[in-house]
């Protein structure tokens, strides 16, 4: 799951642009900068292409935080 | 005007239209956007630059990729949200102007669309290409 953190923060750090971003499981849009709906859109999409995955509307609207994206990304991978 | 929903939408689906700028399209952009760049607004100096006129702005034939979105693909609904361009030759007012997209990813959950966008002049020639993301709203 580290490894999975690692991938993702790069895909955020793409997304925002920003080479120093740090994320780890507690991040959320209330504490990134610039986690704005558009970029949440941003996001999701890179995801979806890095990971070769989809996701559900209602899965997307459950989530809290990077710790819960990463769960969700991880039981999509698994089960691929 | 076209006013494709979500459901109406695939990947392969595509709309080419053909455009021109006249120098009164010219003067407007650079009165809007007071770009007042002598490349665009002054043949003597384009030419002494290796023109062979005044090349038209980037963003109005650029503007074009608004005009495929907002009405064509998928026109109504359309929501832009980003757009990627890269300019590949100079083009001149009154050239014939090829405006063609095509869709190449939807994503359903946030619902959006990637577009493959490119403008050719009558010589084929790719003026520019474009990545354009686009929403839909209700």
């Amino acid at each position: 799951m580290d490894n999975l953190l690692n991938e993702v923060q790069n895909i955020f750090r793409n997304v925002f642009d920003r080479p120093d971003l740090m994320i780890s499981r507690e991040s959320s849009a209330s504490t990134v900068d610039d986690w704005d709906s558009l970029n949440h859109i941003n996001l999701i999409t890179a995801i979806s292409k890095a990971y070769k995955v989809k996701f559900a509307l209602g899965e997307l609207e459950e989530l809290k935080n990077v710790g819960d994206l990463l769960d969700l990304l991880h039981s999509k991978i698994k089960s691929k | 005007m076209n006013a494709y929903r979500w459901s109406d939408l695939a990947v392969g689906m595509n709309h080419e239209f053909v455009a021109s700028f006249n120098e009164a399209d010219v003067a407007d952009f650079e009165r809007i956007s007071g770009d007042i760049n002598p490349l665009h607004t002054d043949p003597v100096y384009a030419q002494a630059h290796g023109f062979q006129s005044t090349v038209l702005f980037g963003m109005l034939t650029s503007s074009l990729y608004s005009r495929l979105v907002g009405v064509y693909l998928p026109g109504q609904f359309a929501l832009l949200q980003g757009i990627d361009v890269h300019f590949h030759f100079p083009c001149m007012a009154n050239e014939t102007l090829s405006v063609r997209g095509e869709i190449v990813y939807l994503l359903d959950a946030p619902r959006r669309i990637e577009i493959k966008a490119s403008i050719c002049n009558a010589e084929r020639k790719i003026i520019s290409k474009a990545t354009i993301w686009v929403g839909l709203h209700d």
